[in-house]
């Protein structure tokens, strides 16, 4: 008797330890899924901050009172409308995304990038200014910034150590108070002072932001021992990359939280004041919604001049990809920023009414670009002649044709580089100086005469060969699940047979894969040989800082780097041009210097880049909405494919039209 | 012996699965012999080519030409480029674009097609009209452009002297080439998958490879609860409450949870066919076990049993001479189920992501996860899905079959 009921007790708890750990499994698999999509937007998580606590209770009663304080301005009118269901928004007034939320949103505050909510906080290179207002504006097509909070173009003092803007008068909050040069000083002060990653980022960088007047902003620059500005490109991006926050609303969230850190990057925000044209409507683990703000400052006529056309942007939290595929064919889905296999098949074969930036291959504009990284300290991979004679082998056009679906350029027609395909950055580098290194790929017989030439051959008749007695074996990694990479990394892998080289393929997941990678302050482990990861897209500091991740050497030694050169190359002469090029002004010097970083990189080979690859992938549905974005679409300055919501490509929310009015 | 086999020939149900199973066996075997690719070298640059036999443009072009004066060439020619809705569809864009409605037949290709020259203009901006329509119109001209014509196409090739143009030959709209004497053409029956691998060369190695995980892990299962089985049921006392407990532990846990733990944790470095096959076999013996022990039970009492104990043989012996022979229909039947339930095991884990690593071999299972990666069942690609799940399903289906066929013959009481 009493053995059985012992039995029982035991067996019950194993059944409840299984069916724990059984749940825990399930909850990974989901949610590295939307890995594979997000991993073109992750911005550089620059330092290490603390998680901010879920509070999904304090959630739920804001949901409902949310519309109430939106509700303000509409109460002007005589008859204030009814506040539309969030589970029935009226279809004509929506505009629907996908690709950009996974998961419940966990906060609004903007000092905080563990928000989890995609659509509304996103500080990067094109910052997501659906809520929350930057300054300027960032257009990757021209590559020229535009004012949206600012009035006018800022200007460097002669000396360029000193940054000055105005902000526009008419620029007010969603409480009606007006945006003033004090409320960009104080964000960068609330920055500093509670050591935000945004003011983490930047302090090595900009010396203070000081409010000259109500209007007039001067950013100061931190110097070197010159009196010159230590990187004036990075003091211009600021403007355009982070939010200005009200101070009303931050010195009352720092009562809130009583002047502790960390309780100010954990609050969620519910309060928060945005100048935005968009507020928080409705969230939960099913769906966000925002609702427009119809005393938005930007109708007035020095800005926009009107509201922006939906009245709801709609996110539903899928699933997955293909939950997300599904609902763009179905036309519930208006905008979609996710990777579409074979998108051409939606039009081409399916025929629905779906289009993408440009009507044929690559279908959008690259910006990233996916890179191969190389092991310098295994066996062999010191040596210049096999790290080039991979990337030689490799057959380029398959891994865009199949692992892409062809949504990326070809090496034809974007020659190699360090720079994307989009003509701004083509343009500082001088194409025929490097011509003569710039791989086409699949180039096999090219490879192994370079590496019969370099004296590394098969000597014991495996068809493997050899340098200093061992044979050339090597492991090629990507994260689990992140599926176009891990075809990408399939096809390098079949390049090492052509050459002799063994290449096997290994995808760890991403929690660990990370963490080694991430890893510079130690050599990397030996079974990570050749591994994938991403490089810089379109911004204001480009190509610079994609180069600066690629190749400087200032990388080594951090114990969690989410820069980039994670191959762990050193060149002292990149180092030493990739700090010159923020302080020179000369076209001519600035083009040789890039010249000359391409010749290295090229030369050396620390790591190679796969494919291209588009800032943010943009599908649109036009069963309900149309007039999207699009190559030639008359847009002057052109309209990014962006998902009209990141940096100038919010412009185009104000030309969209109802395809039945 | 000879007796039962012929009475086991005789089940219809036996018969059917066993012809079904031999097939599937026979051309594992024997369509590699013939068929010498490798399954897993990338041919497409592309992905989900569709089944079909595909011919070398250039290869048919220098091969002999046959002159085929057809009736309806023309007509299928035009079809192919301007179906009924792709008429509408000028109609309906040279109406927006001010011609009278009266002025256009859509039936009449040559006025269609004339008016449509005339008229279409990629700048113009028809009222209504969406960026997707204003693609479509583009794609439409594309491929309008000279269908009328009754010219030949002309070949031409780069003088490498002066880089121009010059023309080597003509193609006449009435010259045919024989398939046979193309010297290129790929047969792909099920066309290719995501990475352009020839999907029906990889679904035989990947059935053989599924085959022998579901014979391995099948085998290790009836092993492990033949033994445990026949221990715990003949010799009983604190062995059999032993092997009971651990027994009834794993029958309380569900199997496939335990599987996805093991295989998750083993991590993708370790998980080859082999490793997979192991695991899954370790996890499954369980109701072997519980059958087998039930049966010895109830034979260890039996006259002949006692009088080989009073004999003095050995508990081996005993259990080996006496026992086993009783169950071995039993446990024949058990290792049929569990071979097909193994290969389904298999197929679950890759389809989680879970199975053998992708660049060794194909399985059935990993078929599937890059299909659903590649999202190839929201696509309609059928043939990079739908060939793996019947294969699937005609291997468990077929040894389903030969099991409750052989149970009928073993099992007096079933026969109909």
């Amino acid at each position: 008797m009493n053995r059985k009921s012992l039995l029982s007790i035991l067996l019950g708890l194993l059944v409840i330890f299984a069916l724990a750990l059984a749940a825990c499994g399930g909850t990974t698999t989901t949610q590295e899924e939307p890995a594979v999509v997000e991993e073109p937007t992750v911005a550089e998580p620059a330092v290490e901050e603390p998680a901010a606590t879920e509070e999904p209770a304090a959630e739920e009663p804001a949901a409902t009172e949310e519309p109430a304080a939106t509700e303000e301005p509409a109460a002007e009118e005589p008859a204030a409308e009814t506040e539309a269901d969030p589970n029935a928004l009226p279809r004509n007034e929506t505009l629907y995304n996908n690709g950009q939320q996974w998961g419940a949103v966990v906060g609004w505050n903007p000092y905080s990038n563990s928000n989890n909510n995609a659509m509304a906080i996103a500080q990067q290179d094109n910052a997501r200014v659906i809520m929350f207002e930057t300054p300027y504006l960032y257009n990757m097509l021209d590559g020229q910034v535009y004012p949206l909070l600012a009035d006018g173009p800022y200007e460097w003092n002669d000396a360029r150590t000193e940054l000055t803007f105005k902000i526009k008068p008419a620029a007010h909050w969603n409480d009606g108070t007006p945006v003033t040069a004090e409320d960009v000083a104080y964000t960068w002060a609330t920055h500093i002072k509670y050591n935000t990653p945004t003011g983490a980022a930047n302090i090595d960088f900009i010396e203070d932001i000081v409010a000259v007047d109500a209007q007039t902003v001067t950013i100061k620059a931190k110097l070197n021992e010159d009196g010159a500005a230590v990187n004036p490109l990075l003091v211009a991006a600021y403007v355009s990359t982070n939010y200005v926050i009200q101070k009303a609303w931050t010195e009352t969230l720092e009562e809130r939280v009583a002047g502790d850190a960390t309780a100010l990057l954990a609050d969620t925000a519910e309060d928060v004041a945005y100048s935005g044209p968009y507020g928080k409507y409705f969230a939960d683990d099913s769906k966000v919604i925002y609702v427009r703000d119809d005393n938005y400052w930007g109708q007035d006529a020095s800005m926009w001049g009107k509201l922006p056309v939906p009245k709801y942007l709609a996110h539903t939290i899928f699933k997955d990809n293909a939950a997300g595929t599904t609902a763009l064919q179905a036309g519930e889905v208006d905008v979609s920023q996710q990777f579409n296999a074979n998108v051409q098949d939606l039009w081409l074969v399916d025929g629905l009414p779906i289009s993408t930036y440009l009507p044929d291959a690559p279908y959008g504009i690259g910006a990233s670009l996916p890179t191969a990284f190389f092991n310098l300290n295994s066996p062999g991979l010191d040596q210049v002649a096999v790290r080039k004679a991979i990337a030689m082998a490799v057959d380029y056009p398959t891994i865009i044709a199949n692992a892409m679906t062809n949504q990326s350029a070809t090496f034809d027609q974007v020659p190699r580089s360090l720079m994307n395909p989009t003509a701004g950055e083509q343009a500082t580098y001088d194409h025929e100086a490097v011509a003569d290194l710039q791989w086409v790929g699949n180039d096999i017989d090219g490879a192994n005469a370079m590496l019969d030439e370099a004296g590394i051959v098969d000597t014991d008749g495996d068809g493997i060969r050899e340098y200093n007695g061992e044979n050339l074996s090597y492991i090629a990694l990507c994260p689990n699940g992140w599926s176009d990479w891990q075809a990408a990394i399939e096809v390098v892998a079949a390049a090492g047979e052509k050459i002799g080289i063994e290449i096997t393929t290994n995808f760890p997941e991403w929690s660990v894969y990370q963490t080694v990678v991430t890893k510079s302050d130690a050599p990397l482990p030996e079974d990570y040989d050749i591994f994938m990861m991403w490089s810089d897209g379109a911004g204001p500091t480009q190509p610079w800082g994609r180069i600066r991740k690629l190749m400087s050497s200032e990388f080594i030694g951090m114990a969690s780097n989410w820069n980039g050169n994670w191959g762990q190359y050193s060149n002292p002469d990149a180092d030493a041009l990739i700090n010159a090029i923020p302080g020179m002004t000369d076209p001519a010097a600035l083009n040789e210097a890039y010249t000359e970083l391409v010749r290295i990189y090229l030369t050396d080979v620390p790591s190679f880049t796969l494919m291209y690859r588009p800032q943010s992938f943009h599908t649109v549905n036009e069963s309900v909405w149309t007039n999207f974005p699009h190559d030639g679409d008359g847009t002057e300055p052109p309209v990014p494919p962006l998902n009209l919501t990141d940096g100038w490509s919010i412009a185009g929310l104000y030309n969209l039209e109802l395809v039945n009015p | 012996m000879k007796h039962t086999l012929r009475q086991v020939f005789r089940s219809g149900k036996f018969v059917t699965g066993f012809i079904i199973f031999s097939a599937i066996l026979l051309t594992v075997i024997f369509y590699p012999m013939i068929i010498r690719d490798d399954p897993l070298q990338i041919i497409g640059q592309g992905t989900f080519f569709p089944p079909g036999i595909y011919v070398n443009i250039a290869d048919s072009m220098s091969s002999t030409r046959y002159i085929l004066n057809l009736d309806d060439a023309a007509a299928k020619r035009i079809a192919s480029k301007l179906n009924d809705a792709d008429r509408e569809a000028i109609r309906e864009w040279l109406v927006g674009a001010g011609i009278p409605e009266g002025d256009i037949d859509i039936a009449n290709t040559e006025s269609l097609l004339g008016l449509w020259v005339s008229n279409y203009d990629t700048t113009v901006r028809i009222p209504g009209m969406t960026n997707a329509d204003r693609n479509y119109y583009i794609r439409l001209n594309r491929s309008l452009d000279g269908l009328l014509s009754e010219e030949g196409v002309t070949i031409a090739a780069t003088n490498p002297d002066t880089n121009a143009l010059e023309a080597t030959g003509t193609v006449e709209l009435t010259e045919y080439a024989n398939i046979r004497e193309v010297a290129n053409v790929r047969i792909l029956p099920l066309g290719t998958d995501n990475f352009g691998r020839d999907v029906l060369t990889q679904l035989v190695t990947a059935t053989g490879v599924s085959l022998r995980i579901g014979f391995v892990a099948g085998l290790i299962a009836t092993l492990i609860g033949l033994v445990l089985g026949l221990v715990s049921g003949y010799i009983g006392g604190v062995v059999d409450d032993v092997i009971l407990f651990i027994t009834n532990l794993f029958t309380v846990i569900p199997g496939f949870i335990l599987l996805v733990l093991i295989s998750f944790s083993i991590g993708q470095e370790q998980r080859g066919a082999f490793v997979i096959a192991v695991v899954i076999g370790l996890t499954s013996w369980v109701w072997t076990t519980r059958a087998v022990r039930a049966q010895v039970i109830s034979l260890r009492n039996r006259d002949h049993v006692n009088l080989s104990k009073l004999s003095g043989h050995s508990i081996a012996h005993i259990i080996i001479r006496d026992v086993l022979p009783y169950i071995a229909s039993y446990v024949i039947m058990a290792f049929i189920l569990q071979i097909s339930s193994a290969i389904l095991a298999e197929a679950a884990l890759s389809i989680l992501g879970l199975g053998p690593r992708t660049t060794d071999v194909p399985t059935l299972g990993l078929m599937m996860n890059w299909a659903l990666i590649y999202q190839a069942h929201i696509l309609g690609k059928w043939w990079a899905y739908l060939p793996i799940i019947l294969v699937i399903a005609l291997i468990a289906f077929s040894l389903n079959l030969m099991n409750t066929g052989l149970d009928q013959v073993f099992n007096p009481a079933l026969r109909d």
